[in-house]
């Protein structure tokens, strides 16, 4: 299918704090109550439309173990958005957002948005962390927040929705090098304007679009 | 570390030595460079440039390909092509050759389509990697410092194909892939140092992406194409890492340093060097010899991950492996000491099989779902799962599991299960679901609302049977009579609820009426309907609402017989109908008022006063209850106030009623008034005479106001129409308790007695003439009997010539000469002088005896005459009823004997014919038949067979006519034979007629038309 541009995201946190559920939420619209530990890193894709143009969303789920964070930070310089996730009924995930946060920063590219999300909204009596503090922080970190629901998908659309505005506001305002692919940014074949001056690019790319996916 | 934590399973065997070790045999001194596979077999090169050909069957076939080695080989798998790179002079020079595998030459050697030399640029490089698409259009060579050539055309072809030479970077390329999409060819480069995407598509314009930092290993990389987005995979000692020619894709964390990758199906295989000494011990038993190996004391592990699933299907350790063949449909291991085993799949039902023996029924069920197993057999792991967590005491769990069963398992299985009252919650779930799904029976539906309301009395979960019930249709399908019939039971709010919501007004009433007992609902319900449902259902239940509100229920019947519309759509602009108005019959109501005339009253008067026009037994009944309130009211007042209104009814020409029921209904409620009314209407007076009695008599007794206006001409009618003899009046007159003086009634009297005198001196007149007339006759009788006849006629009567010999005489005096009288007379016993005026006489005598059967103008007579006696008098004279009785009686009899045999020689006389009709006739019959009793008994019979069905019929109407009591009784009584036809039971008998004058007995005189007199004949019809 072809798109205008393609975001890569990455979903970080601790382990169980729902990064795999959100994934799942946001591509396939379901729910696993059972939770499959994510080793190394899972992956998925979804378009959208933001601006009336064709998004396309590759979404890195990295583990949340300690064990696969060397494997993961590899994941961090191409992508453009990240949602840091903790897990509301546990404070520890919430405690460790400046371990990863740091992470994220000294790996990515400067410009990335981040997206800060307490997953687990539905499990209000077992809430540990209160919504102030989740905005509390993201405004001292200059993160977007949200408080999500993997299981009831309340507000999960929006989280990749709104990072993805985000990005494209960025770009818009010029932020971001389009053309450096390790920003987490691609345009779409047909979009492309790297090479206008190939004389078989747009006449072969505008009806092929995409080979991949 | 990261390696434990993939769910590990044995879905593989290991099978050793599938060659009986002919490899092993066949490459004793020689090494295996290279291998490859497809096209129904494995090839494997040596380092002496030979090429071996393996058959299925283990069978090699050898030829020399190169003079000095095989480097690299690519055995297509859809064509019999094998494309080759080695060397055949010493140096830096490889060749790429192009073989026909199906094509040998004379030496055994497979046809050469091609050579050519591989260079990128002009220097000599080592090759280190070969890629064919298998479109056979497009080649990749890789080289150790980096540089690449695609060569485009038909591979087999010298001439056709360009190449091009493209550089990806200065390291070692470790793996190449093309990858097709529906408009893109794209090749994926592995280095040592990284990974970059090539779009290939257009020649010449090939597009180079970088897509990562890392490389990998010779061999380490993989194209796995079986999945719905295939990734380019290398594999790197943390992990294996998956491209997309976007970018990065997914990443396995296997640990380990991976000396190969393959795919197969979809399972990527990882040989990595075995880091653990520990894991020897997990080596196959069979693989002991491999221990004994001191040529090589590292071991390969073998791991085979499900991508799919995300679990390690299977993992071992082993000698140091060579390379993995995929061919057949199966995958072979070649250890380095060329040792073939074979990595046997279990079946998916020996998989399950182990999944349940470990309770692993998700597992399970991903995996047959992942194997597209037929649904029959995952109802039936969902079935043993849900087992599984009920034998755990996860019901909820259980349930979800049994839910996917639907359809499929017995649902009394799963309730069955679930019937203990604890788990009520989960048995709720499943009825849910099973209802959701089309699948309950009327049973499903019945316990599920049962469930509910017991879930409602225990926890106060009322919202689950509301939310049920008013579920919009297409949710859940059940049988409403049924839900509405259990609700009824345990929850009667959401019965109604049910009932209102599909329109099941018969429950709704039934319920509210008979649970309930809100009979005002019931008629706002009723109200709310359209008139048809609002009709029958007033109809069907009105007996019960008028009887508890009458009120209320009054009401909407006088709506529904004027104008109903239902309550609801009253104010709807949208009464395109209006001038059809449909009216309710108040005839269907009137029996709900049985036991409540006033509401009938109320009923019937507001009709009235809508101007509807009523039918003759509405009026009636009307009438009817407005005298029963009248007699059963107290109060004076009301009750005159009744009595004007009644009065009214009665005289307003309007008021169509059957006056001779009103009059006895007056009568019933001694509502005198009323019969004044009747009576003075005039529409009585002559067909009942004894009305104008009975006003008398109501006239008199009143002893209020006794009208003398009325008096007078109750009197003045009974004078002229002598209904009562002046005795009886006075009579009256004076046991009533009414002031009547005498002074009233005196011209009456008077009156009264000149005209009995008169009469009384006329009858004596004419007493007296006809004893005259008779003391005459008497005298002429006696004189000839005893005396002598002067014969002193001198002339003929007929020629008035004086008589001569020979003459004839006449008693009368008359005398004839003979040839006068012969030429005059018919009949030489009669004066035919006297002749005429005797018959006369004798024809005046048979048209009497002729009128007498006249039974019409006998009624009609009997209608106009004053008094009727005398008719009836003049016409028993006439023998009207000779015998009459005697002679139905056995008529009814015989009929009745007759009925049980059932003969049918049928014979008829035309001698009969004229009197087969009438009861009478019958008698007739009977009396010839007793006189000659030989003749006339079967031809009678027959007859009488012929037309039992009409007797019968005679006999209802006669029991109809008369007394059918008493007919019955003497029919079955008297005995036809009795008497010889003459009956002596009289069915009368215990009537008002004396026997001695009835008038039925004393006809003994039965002649042939006998039968004409009967009287019921008007009843039969004669045919
Ligand atoms: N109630 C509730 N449970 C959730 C939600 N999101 C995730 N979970 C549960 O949390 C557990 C962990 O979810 P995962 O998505 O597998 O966790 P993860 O972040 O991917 O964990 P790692 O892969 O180990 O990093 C699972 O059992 C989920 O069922 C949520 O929004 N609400
Ligand atoms: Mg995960």
């Amino acid at each position: 299918m072809s798109y205008a541009y393609l975001f890569k995201y990455i979903i970080i946190g601790d382990t169980g704090v729902g990064k795999s559920c959100l994934l799942l939420q946001f591509t396939d619209k379901r729910f696993q109550p059972v939770h499959d530990l994510t080793i190394g890193v899972e992956f998925g894709a979804r378009m959208i439309t933001i601006d009336s143009k064709q998004i396309k969303l590759q979404i890195w789920d990295t583990a949340g173990q300690e064990a696969f964070r060397s494997i993961t930070r590899s994941y961090y310089r191409g992508a453009a958005g990240a949602l840091l996730v903790y897990d509301i009924t546990r404070r520890e995930t919430f405690n460790h957002l400046t371990t990863w946060l740091d992470d994220a920063r000294q790996h990515s590219n400067s410009n990335m948005v981040i997206m800060l999300i307490g997953n687990k909204s539905d499990l209000e009596s077992r809430r540990e962390v209160k919504k102030e503090e989740g905005e509390a922080f993201a405004r001292e970190h200059g993160l977007v927040f949200m408080e999500t629901s993997a299981k009831t998908a309340a507000n999960v659309e929006e989280a990749f929705i709104n990072t993805a505005k985000e990005i494209y506001e960025k770009i818009q305002e010029g932020v971001f090098d389009i053309n450096n692919e390790a920003n987490g940014i691609k345009i779409g074949p047909q979009h492309s304007p790297t090479n206008p001056s190939l004389p078989g690019s747009g006449s072969s790319g505008g009806s092929q679009g995409s080979g991949c996916c | 570390m990261a390696f434990l934590e993939w769910r590990k399973f044995h879905f593989f065997d290991l099978h050793p030595n599938v060659d009986d070790g002919k490899l092993s045999e066949l490459f004793k001194e020689n090494k295996i460079t290279t291998t490859s596979s497809g096209n129904n077999h494995l090839v494997l090169s040596d380092s002496l440039g030979q090429i071996y050909l393996v058959s299925r069957s283990w069978h090699t076939s050898c030829f020399r390909a190169y003079e000095i080695s095989v480097d690299f080989t690519q055995q297509m798998t859809s064509a019999p092509i094998l494309v080759t790179i080695g060397q055949d002079e010493p140096g830096v020079n490889p060749l790429i050759k192009v073989w026909d595998t199906s094509r040998l030459d004379k030496n055994g050697s497979p046809y050469c389509y091609r050579i050519t030399r591989a260079l990128p640029g002009n220097r000599p490089v080592q090759v280190s990697a070969l890629c064919v698409h298998d479109n056979l259009q497009l080649m990749a060579v890789g080289f150790i410092d980096g540089s690449l050539i695609i060569y485009r055309g038909d591979v087999t072809r010298d001439r056709s194909s360009k190449q091009k030479v493209l550089r990806t970077s200065n390291s070692f390329i470790t793996g190449l892939a093309f990858k097709s999409t529906a408009s893109n060819v794209f090749l994926f480069v592995a280095t040592e140092a990284l990974v970059v995407v090539y779009n290939v598509t257009q020649k010449d314009k090939e597009q180079k992406y970088h897509l990562d930092n890392i490389g990998c290993a010779k061999k380490c990389c993989v194209l796995a194409e079986s999945m719905q987005e295939s990734h380019f995979m290398i594999g790197r000692d943390d992990a294996v890492y998956c491209y997309t020619s976007d970018g990065r894709g997914p990443c396995y964390a296997v640990d380990g340093e991976k000396i190969a990758l393959e795919w197969f199906r979809s399972y990527l295989i990882i040989i990595s060097k075995s880091t653990r000494s520990t894991n020897l011990t997990a080596m196959p038993a069979s693989n002991e010899n491999s221990i004994n190996q001191s040529v090589v004391n590292e071991t390969n592990s073998i791991t085979v991950l499900d991508i799919h699933n995300k679990f390690i299907v299977f993992s071992t350790t082993m000698p140091k492996i060579k390379a993995i063949l995929n061919e057949w449909g199966a995958l072979y291991i070649l250890d380095e000491a060329n040792r073939v085993y074979h990595l046997d799949e279990n079946d998916l039902q020996s998989k399950l099989s182990l999944l349940f023996k470990k309770n692993l029924y998700d597992i399970a069920i991903r995996i047959a779902k992942s194997h597209q197993y037929d649904s029959d057999g995952l109802v039936n792991i969902f079935k043993q799962y849900g087992d599984h967590l009920c034998d755990k005491s996860d019901f909820s769990g259980a349930i979800e599991q049994y839910i996917k069963t639907i359809g499929k398992l017995e649902p009394s299985y799963v309730i069955r299960k679930f019937l203990d009252s604890q788990h009520i919650e989960k048995l709720t779930m499943y009825l849910q679901a099973l209802h959701k799904r089309g699948q309950a029976t009327e049973d499903h539906t019945t316990l599920l609302l049962n469930c509910y309301t017991k879930l409602n009395n225990s926890l106060g979960q009322s919202d689950n049977l509301k939310e049920f019930i008013l579920s919009k249709d297409g949710d859940f399908s059940y049988d409403i009579d049924v839900a509405i019939k259990v609700c009824r039971q345990g929850s009667p709010a959401e019965a109604l609820m049910l009932s209102k919501k599909h329109e099941k007004h018969d429950w709704y009433i039934k319920i509210q009426l008979e649970d309930h007992r809100r009979y005002a609902e019931v008629l706002d319900y009723i109200a709310n309907l359209k008139f048809e449902e609002a009709e029958h259902y007033m109809r069907k239940f009105g007996t019960v609402l008028v009887e508890n509100a009458p009120h209320e229920s009054t009401r909407l019947l006088k709506k529904l017989c004027t104008d109903y519309k239902p309550a609801g759509a009253e104010c709807g602009p949208l009464t395109g109908n209006f001038d059809v108005t449909v009216r309710a019959d108040p005839e269907e109501f009137i029996h709900l008022f049985l036991s409540n005339s006033e509401r009938l009253i109320e009923f019937l008067e507001h009709l009235m006063g809508e101007g509807s026009v009523l039918s003759r037994p509405v009026y009636n009944t009307l009438l009817e209850h407005y005298l029963h309130v009248w007699s059963n009211s107290e109060n004076v007042s009301d009750k005159n106030k009744l009595s004007q209104k009644i009065l009214k009814l009665m005289q307003n020409p309007d008021v169509d009623y059957d006056k001779s029921q009103a009059l006895v209904v007056c009568h019933m409620n001694s509502f005198k008034d009323g019969i004044c009314i009747l009576v003075f209407n005039g529409r009585f007076g002559h067909q009942e005479p004894t009305l104008w009695v009975q006003a008398l008599w109501s006239c008199v007794r009143n002893k209020t106001n006794p009208s003398m206006d009325l008096l007078n001409e109750i009197l003045t009618v009974i004078a002229k129409e002598k209904l009562f003899s002046p005795q009886l009046v006075v009579d009256a007159i004076g046991t009533g308790n009414a002031n009547v003086t005498l002074g009233h009634i005196r011209s009456y009297i008077t009156n009264e007695l000149q005209q009995e005198r008169k009469k009384t001196k006329e009858i004596a007149e004419l007493t007296a003439n006809y004893r005259r007339d008779t003391d005459k006759l008497k005298e002429l009788l006696g004189k000839l009997k005893e005396d002598v006849v002067e014969i002193r006629g001198s002339r003929c009567a007929a020629c008035h010539h004086t008589l001569e010999l020979p003459k004839i005489h006449f008693l009368c005096e008359h005398s004839f000469h003979q040839h006068c009288f012969q030429s005059f007379s018919d009949d030489e016993n009669e004066c035919p002088t006297c002749q005429p005026e005797n018959k006369d006489l004798l024809e005046l005598l048979k048209a009497r005896e002729h009128n007498k059967d006249l039974h019409e103008t006998f009624h009609s007579h009997l209608e106009k005459a004053p008094d009727g006696f005398s008719v009836v008098a003049e016409y028993l004279s006439r023998g009207v009823f000779n015998r009459y009785k005697i002679i139905a009686d056995e008529a009814l009899q015989k009929t009745l004997e007759m009925a049980p045999e059932r003969n049918n020689n049928v014979k008829r006389e035309p001698a009969t014919e004229l009197a087969t009709y009438g009861a009478g006739a019958e008698a007739r019959l009977r009396q010839s038949e007793v006189k000659s009793k030989p003749r006339a008994a079967p031809v009678s019979e027959g007859r009488m067979r012929t037309q039992e069905h009409r007797y019968s019929h005679s006999l209802e109407a006669n029991m109809e006519y008369w007394k059918p009591k008493s007919v019955a009784k003497s029919a079955v009584k008297s005995n036809p034979f009795q008497g010889g036809g003459v009956s002596c039971t009289n069915p009368f008998g215990e009537e008002d007629y004396d026997e001695a004058k009835n008038p039925f007995n004393d006809g003994e005189d039965e002649d042939e038309d006998s039968d004409r007199n009967n009287p019921f004949r008007e009843d039969l019809r004669p045919f």
